[in-house]
């Protein structure tokens, strides 16, 4: 253990002294309290600080990402190449001591900086409402939606497979397939049909409504508020600042839907909004029933004149915990994600040179913080030329860690519970799985090299 | 366990990248080094010293054989908390500095705090980097980087130190330090492996040497048996009259021996140990060499150092293995400033110096009786041929022995001018 501590220290005295992470550094220093000052968003508090933070944290996570792949795959090529390791291996210290002294100098190094610039991003956060001048409807909509951590219920999604599908053999009957679709596979019809299907089910024409239903609302605070978060979009052309006037019905499933009287309360409002942005509508949480059993409801009141489309479905929101545990888990997501790059300069270091090395990681880094872009993509390939990706391309990016899906401002920005559960789904497969099997490799790799010798 | 270090038919070829061999470098190489034995390997540059000690630390693997080092393997932690090894350059870590490099090999070593900054400091004060130490390694010149890498291998008070060119960039005092120091682990029970191509310092140091060429052992043998003249005798005398000289030339002639007469020469190492440490002496102001303004510091602390690290060392010197120190044994050693006695003994055997015999093992050869002392100039003259051909003086055929080993045997000459070259570098 002394000699994986003393490694570690050396990394870290390395790191700091051949100023390498020193740029990092002063660039993050300067950065931070500058986009601080400087962010308006789209003019709100709330906007101001969603801003602040994504960016802050996006940068913070992608220069942290840049800097342990340099210094981890720095650390140990530059001990090869220049040789320091002669006096290092023979030493008693095993080789697997030597890695793990590298690993764990970087990780602190790591976990000091991000503690650091977490806490300037928070500080400035935190401050920023107390040093501007906005209105009390814009506070307690910062409040509300940003400093929070609130779990997002998606409505029971309603199984139209088969609707589908008899649709689409109505159509093959009649001999209207080929007029209405023309040189498109099956599944590209499907994907198609379907797609207009959930429109429908999600459009209501004047005076018509529609009903969603949420399972497992638990809020936290039953004295506290519970939030509708929705989108509206209107069919035909409308001026787009027309708003649109709704009647929401949230309350007990059994009560709306069946008609079975319950005991709580149920919602009964009118709201207008404008389209096409999100807004939320607060509810006062004790119209959640006992078994968590809800029905939100919407109806077209006559005044709009047009059909109501919901471009997505709405969330029911409530909040489950405080800001501050949600930073420090977002932060935490930060690190998982900089000790599997960690892991990975070890592995490239172990058989790569300097350069070489750095290439291979940042293009991995980069896959990964695409992933979802890349997986889509081949998605959308014609069939014949996706099954060659299918098995080959694809498997490998899946074994990749998927950084965009896990991005730690996806939610901080709409104030998203980042929950412990899914920290550790994300700690197990990214460090426990894959920067396990990286470090191992390297290991192994490394074990079997002969160090001396000077490969051209 | 017979032997410190063993290698049985050690071969390494170094193959390119397809796998096609390429350099044969060691070549069945079978090497027996006895414990408390100052060994040394020699050979030409690229004669695989460098590459056989390389696979005994487990930094190459044989193509084929066996390396034993302490009875294990060179590899094992186990074995290489008693060795102690030298690069043929030293490889620091720039952005430490002189202490914090210490510091670092100590803690590999797991050596408690308490005893690992009192080694520093010994080792310091030992290698006269005392002044430097707070500045980074990076900015050491070469004999000051050699100087810090010899440091870093005695920190663990190795049972085997492996030195591969320990003098290379070191100066005059530096080179005699190290060979004295070599001289003082052996005294202590440590087996020495030197590597050099700088045959004045292993002529100096060596038990035993073998030479390699081409990844073979071309000749090995103990140093005296392969040098020495046995054919000849050598008288060295204080400055006695001319009757008896003439008294001594008859009993001489008697025997019908072939003679010579001269002055003693002193060796030019010597030479420039006495003037730099006249200059100290003088406190004459010197420009920046800072490893040569601690000179008498640190060598009168030389005894010091291995004075603390020999009551480090819970077994007995004479013990020729088993000297590994434990944790227990730390609490012996307060830091003390070192007895008086063995001082005066080390800055005796360097101001004085005028006896070279001190410092040659192969005693008695370098001097030869004089003749009067009349013609000054042209003796002097006479004395530095001589001294420089000391052990082939004219018409004496060389023996089988010594032609085999004819380049060993130039030893003095090559000692004298590189040592002074070394210095030229080590003080850039």
């Amino acid at each position: 253990m002394h000699s994986i501590w003393a490694v570690a220290t050396n990394t870290i005295k390395q790191a700091l002294r051949l100023k390498i992470a020193a740029v990092f550094i002063i660039l993050l220093i300067v950065l931070l309290p500058v986009m601080g000052l400087t962010t308006t968003g789209d003019g709100t508090l709330k906007g101001q600080l969603q801003t602040f933070v994504s960016y802050g944290l996006s940068l913070t996570s992608f220069l942290l990402c840049l800097l342990t792949i340099i210094v981890t795959i720095y650390s140990l090529t530059s001990d090869i190449e220049q040789r320091q390791i002669y006096t290092v291996l023979t030493k008693p210290i095993r080789r697997y001591q030597l890695l793990l002294g590298k690993l764990l100098g970087v990780i602190l190094l790591d976990v000091g900086l991000l503690i650091l610039f977490s806490a300037i991003i928070y500080t400035i956060t935190i401050y920023t409402p107390k040093f501007i001048n906005a209105s009390e409807a814009q506070r307690a909509e910062a409040d509300n939606e940003f400093f929070a951590a609130r779990i997002n219920l998606t409505p029971v999604e309603i199984d139209i497979t088969q609707e589908v599908l008899d649709t689409y053999k109505k159509l093959q009957a009649s001999g209207q397939l080929d007029e209405m679709f023309q040189d498109m596979s099956r599944k590209e019809i499907i994907t198609q049909l379907t797609n207009q299907k959930q429109l429908e089910k999600r459009a209501a024409a004047v005076g018509r409504d529609l009903l969603w239903e949420f399972k497992n609302v638990k809020p936290t605070d039953p004295n506290g508020s519970l939030f509708i978060k929705f989108k509206y979009d209107v069919s035909g052309i409308s001026p787009s600042d027309l708003p649109v006037y709704g009647r929401w019905f949230i309350g007990d499933y059994q009560y709306i839907r069946y008609g079975v009287q319950g005991e709580t309360p149920v919602y009964d409002g009118v709201h207008s909004h404008s389209i096409q942005t999100f807004h939320e509508i607060a509810v006062p949480a004790h119209v959640v029933p006992k078994d968590g059993h809800l029905a939100v409801g919407f109806l077209n009141v006559p005044v709009n004149n047009t059909v109501v489309i919901f471009s997505e479905d709405p969330k029911v929101l409530y909040k489950a915990d405080t800001f501050t545990a949600n930073f420090i888990r977002a932060a935490l997501l930060i690190l998982l994600r900089l000790i599997f790059l960690a892991c990975l300069g070890i592995l490239a270091a172990t058989f790569l040179s300097f350069p070489v090395a750095i290439l291979l990681c940042l293009v991995i880094f980069l896959t990964a913080s695409f992933s979802s872009f890349c997986l889509e993509s081949f998605d959308s390939l014609s069939e014949g030329i996706s099954n060659i990706y299918r098995y080959t391309v694809r498997p490998m990016i899946l074994l990749l860690p998927q950084f965009d899906k896990f991005n730690p401002t996806k939610f901080l920005v709409p104030a998203q519970l980042l929950s412990w559960f899914l920290l550790t789904k994300v700690a197990l497969s990214l460090v426990c799985i894959k920067a396990f099997l990286l470090f191992s490799l390297g290991l192994l790799i490394f074990s079997f090299r002969e160090i001396a010798k000077i490969i051209i | 366990m017979e032997y410190a270090v063993e290698t049985l038919s050690l071969t390494k070829i170094f193959s390119d990248w397809w796998g096609r061999e390429r350099v044969l470098a060691v070549d069945e190489l079978n090497l027996k080094v006895s414990y408390n034995e100052v060994f040394g390997l020699l050979g030409p540059n690229g004669s695989g010293k460098t590459t056989t000690i390389k696979m005994l630390l487990g930094l190459l693997y044989p193509t084929k054989g066996k390396a034993f080092v302490l009875g294990g393997d060179g590899s094992d932690p186990k074995i290489n908390a008693r060795i102690g090894f030298l690069p043929e350059e030293s490889y620091l870590y720039r952005y430490l500095n002189a202490r914090e490099t210490l510091d670092f090999y100590g803690r590999l070593f797991g050596l408690p705090a308490k005893v690992r900054k009192m080694r520093i400091e010994a080792l310091l004060d030992m290698v006269g980097l005392k002044a430097v130490a707070n500045r980074p390694v990076g900015t050491f010149s070469k004999g000051m980087a050699r100087r810090i890498g010899l440091a870093q291998a005695l920190i663990n008070d190795p049972d085997l130190l492996v030195l591969d060119e320990p003098t290379t960039g070191l100066d005059p005092i530096g080179t005699r330090q190290i060979k004295d120091l070599i001289l003082e682990l052996k005294k202590r029970g440590k087996t020495i492996l030197l590597c050099s191509h700088l045959l004045a310092d292993v002529e100096d140091v060596c038990d035993r040497i073998a030479i390699l060429y081409g990844g073979k052992i071309q000749t090995e043998g103990q140093v005296k048996e392969l040098l020495q003249q046995t054919n000849k005798k050598q008288i060295t005398t204080d400055a006695i009259s001319d009757t008896a000289i003439e008294k001594i030339k008859q009993i001489i002639q008697q025997e019908q021996a072939h003679f010579d007469i001269s002055s003693p020469m002193d060796k030019l190492e010597t030479f420039f140990i006495k003037t730099v440490t006249t200059a100290q002496h003088e406190a004459l102001p010197t420009s920046g060499a800072v490893s040569s303004t601690n000179i008498s510091g640190f060598l009168s602390s030389e005894v010091s150092a291995e004075d603390i690290l020999d009551k480090l060392v819970s077994a007995s010197i004479s013990e020729k293995t088993s000297s590994k120190e434990t944790p227990t044994t730390e609490q012996v050693v307060p830091v003390e400033t070192p007895e008086p006695k063995p001082d005066e003994d080390v800055l005796g055997k360097l101001t004085e110096s005028s006896k070279p015999a001190e410092t040659k093992p192969v005693e008695g050869e370098a001097a030869r009786p004089g003749p009067p002392k009349s013609d000054k100039q042209e003796q002097i003259k006479k004395a530095i041929l001589d001294q420089l051909t000391t052990r082939s003086p004219q018409g004496v055929p060389r023996t089988k022995d010594q032609n085999a080993d004819s380049e060993l045997y130039r030893g003095p000459q090559g000692g004298q001018t590189d040592n002074p070259q070394a210095g030229d570098q080590g003080d850039a």
